[in-house]
């Protein structure tokens, strides 16, 4: 049994606040999108909640990236070049292969390291590239008067809605392959827990996987 | 209808009467000498109908018979070529009209079947009159409807269809009027239908109460008379708000435009309008999007179904 306090209360805290967010965009967005339905919310609401959501989103991020920038949950982020891609291999290996025949984790949590070069590229990806420009893009609707009639011969603000769009799919993407590959932890909720009580327990003996490996 | 209708038919009488002293000069004219022939030019027919208070109460039914007609709508109607008695072929240049001539009753389709340009148009009457016959107006129980006709929307004496490069706005506004002149109700800021619908009032003023309220019609065509009932009428947005992209894109310019133009910025950014349903409406991307969110979904549970397979492989192996 061990255990590693590895998420702050303030990463914990910006992790379900932008978590509730995701979801209140999400299907408030929806509603925008294909208003008219049964169990949307009404156009009108669903505009005000979105932009409120969507501003508060964007207030989260910033306090997200300060957050790395002040404190040692950066170095998380921080990609290490040597052996990348071999981590890469043995990562996507476990996930496909591995996994299905009871084999050991590849990755050890550890202090220093809590993610894998998998979760690393993933996270790196969605924090510092979809949602900005998520963000952006979301802000650029709300101030649309200020864009030029076209771009690139295409009328910018149909760019910036199909641009919105996209990267909105994207998130919602991210979010289901998120939320099931946390479950791959030692247990199923041991991923969860952590992100809960910013401890990470693997309380479960964890031999009797790795011998099985062995034999 | 005027609210000053004379409802008995001796005020009609008496009006005719100071009316027809004044028309027929200074000389004060027994009964006897206004009757007989009166002429058959519209002119000699509004003499008495261009009245407004030319009206009746109908012995049986109770009714007003409203018998003005306004000469300058009527210039400018769809009929306005017309004499009076290309349709009111009674001998109504007699006065009083014969009997013959007064239980008459004139209608739009029995009258334009005959009609050869009817043939011509791409929307014939008879189509219109089977689309009416399927309208929830012709179909009703509600003792409300009954009898209802082309009438009760077209006077024949007003109606003018809608033409090409009329302003849309006068065409919408004069198709609705035809509408809330009897659903007044619906226009009660407290009336629960078009709860769902935001900017009724501007949806009122920019599209018609038709447009919701038939079904599709092929293009090119007008808009098809069976009007539905409230359940089965168009709720999709999208029918309106995905067409013209770029006519969209102007009107939401604009529209952010004279919102920022209001107050603080961070009020105008939570409740701005800037977007319009269909602005992000692709449906290309919309079918990319939810197919990749769909084939990750499966295999994710695949995923996991994989791994509850060697979990249960393992339990077996241990005990
Ligand atoms: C001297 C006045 C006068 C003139 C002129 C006159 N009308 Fe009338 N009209 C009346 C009155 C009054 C009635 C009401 C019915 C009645 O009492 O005979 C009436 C009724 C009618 C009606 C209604 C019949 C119905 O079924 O209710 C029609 C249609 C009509 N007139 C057409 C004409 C036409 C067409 C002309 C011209 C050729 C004309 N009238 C000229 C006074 C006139
Ligand atoms: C296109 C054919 C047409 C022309 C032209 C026409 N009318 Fe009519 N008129 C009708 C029809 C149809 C009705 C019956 C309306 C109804 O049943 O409500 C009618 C009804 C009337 C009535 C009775 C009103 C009522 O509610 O019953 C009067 C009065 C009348 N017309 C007068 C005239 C006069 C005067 C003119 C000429 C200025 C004229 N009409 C021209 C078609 C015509
Ligand atoms: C008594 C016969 C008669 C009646 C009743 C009648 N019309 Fe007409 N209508 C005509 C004639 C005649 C014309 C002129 C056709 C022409 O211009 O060649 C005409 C023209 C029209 C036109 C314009 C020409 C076109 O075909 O586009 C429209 C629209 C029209 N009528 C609609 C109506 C409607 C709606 C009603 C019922 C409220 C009605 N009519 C009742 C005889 C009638
Ligand atoms: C519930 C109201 C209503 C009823 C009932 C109704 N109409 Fe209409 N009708 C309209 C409206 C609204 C329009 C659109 C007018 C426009 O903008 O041209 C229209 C348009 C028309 C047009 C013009 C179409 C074109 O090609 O421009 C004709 C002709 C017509 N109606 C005939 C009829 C006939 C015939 C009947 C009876 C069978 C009838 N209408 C019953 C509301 C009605
Ligand atoms: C002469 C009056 C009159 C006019 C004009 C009229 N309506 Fe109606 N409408 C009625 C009556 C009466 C009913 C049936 C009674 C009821 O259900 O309220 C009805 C029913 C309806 C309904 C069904 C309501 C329900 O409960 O589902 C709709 C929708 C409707 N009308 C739309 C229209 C539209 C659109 C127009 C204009 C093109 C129009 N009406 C013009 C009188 C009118
Ligand atoms: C954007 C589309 C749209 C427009 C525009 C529209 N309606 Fe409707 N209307 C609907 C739909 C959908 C329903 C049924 C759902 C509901 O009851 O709200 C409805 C319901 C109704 C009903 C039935 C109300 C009840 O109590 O059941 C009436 C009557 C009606 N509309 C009349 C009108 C009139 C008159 C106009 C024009 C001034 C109009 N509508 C404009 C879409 C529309
Ligand atoms: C029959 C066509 C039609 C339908 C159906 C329709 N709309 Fe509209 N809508 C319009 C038009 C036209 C305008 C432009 C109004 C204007 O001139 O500014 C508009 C404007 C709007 C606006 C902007 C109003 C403003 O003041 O900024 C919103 C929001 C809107 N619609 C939402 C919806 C929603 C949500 C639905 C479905 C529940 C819907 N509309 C269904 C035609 C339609």
């Amino acid at each position: 049994m061990s255990a590693l306090y590895l998420y702050p209360r303030w990463l914990r805290a910006w992790h379900w606040i932008n978590a509730l967010l995701f979801l209140v965009l999400m299907y408030t967005g929806a509603s925008m999108h294909f208003s008219g339905g049964g169990w949307l919310m009404p156009f009108d609401l669903a505009v005000t909640v979105h932009n409120t959501a969507g501003i508060l989103l964007t207030l989260g991020w910033i306090g997200f990236v300060i957050g790395n920038l002040s404190t040692e949950n950066g170095r998380h982020y921080r990609v290490r070049v040597s052996g990348f891609f071999g981590r890469l291999f043995v990562q996507a290996r476990y996930y496909g292969y591995g996994i299905f025949h009871n084999a050991p984790h590849p990755f050890h949590v550890s202090a220093e390291m809590k993610l894998n070069t998998l979760q690393q590229l993933s996270y790196l990806g969605v924090m510092y590239a979809l949602m900005p420009l998520l963000i952006l893009s979301g802000w650029a609707f709300l101030f649309s008067v200020s864009l030029p009639e076209t771009l690139l011969g295409l009328p910018s603000v149909w760019l910036v809605a199909m641009a919105h769009l996209t990267l909105a799919y994207l998130l919602v993407l991210f979010l289901l392959v998120h939320m099931y590959i946390i479950t791959t932890g030692e247990t199923v909720t041991t991923n969860l827990r952590a992100m809960i009580t910013g401890w990470h327990r693997e309380d479960e003996p964890s031999s009797g996987q790795t011998e099985e490996a062995k034999s | 209808m005027n609210d000053r209708d004379i409802s008995v038919r001796a005020g009609g009488w008496l009006a005719l009467g100071l009316l027809l002293s004044a028309l027929l000069g200074s000389v004060p004219e027994t009964e006897a000498s206004i009757q007989g022939r009166l002429g058959t030019d519209n002119a000699d027919c509004l003499r008495c109908h261009r009245m407004e208070t030319l009206a009746y109460r109908d012995p049986r039914t109770g009714d007003i018979v409203d018998l003005h007609v306004d000469s300058r709508a009527f210039g400018h109607s769809a009929h306005g070529e017309l004499q009076c008695i290309d349709c009111h072929e009674g001998d109504f240049g007699q006065y009083p009209h014969p009997e013959s001539a007064l239980g008459e009753r004139l209608d739009c389709v029995g009258c334009h079947k005959e009609l050869h340009k009817a043939d011509k148009r791409a929307y014939t009457f008879k189509t219109i009159d089977e689309e009416f016959a399927l309208s929830i107006h012709a179909t009703s129980d509600s003792p409300k409807a009954e009898g209802f006709d082309c009438h009760r929307c077209h006077d024949p004496h007003g109606f003018r269809n809608s033409e090409v490069g009329q302003p849309i706005a006068e065409i919408v506004r004069a198709d609705n009027q035809i509408c809330l002149s009897c659903h007044t109700k619906i226009r009660d800021p407290h009336s629960t239908a078009h709860l769902w619908l935001p900017k009724r009032d501007k949806h009122w003023t920019s599209v018609r109460c038709l447009d919701c309220h038939t079904p599709l019609t092929d293009p090119g065509q007008p808009v098809s008379h069976q009007i539905l009932a409230g359940a089965d009428s168009n709720f999709d947005c999208v029918n309106c708000h995905s067409k013209e992209p770029r006519l969209l894109q102007r009107l939401y310019q604009y529209r952010s435009e004279t919102d920022l133009a209001g107050s603080g910025w961070l009020s105008k950014a939570v409740f701005n309008q800037a977007y319009v349903v269909g602005m992000s409406r692709s449906p290309l991307l919309d079918a990319l999007g939810l197919s990749v969110i769909g084939l990750t979904l499966l295999v994710l549970i695949a995923h996991g179904w994989g791994r509850y397979r060697a979990y249960l492989r393992l339990k077996e192996d241990r005990s």
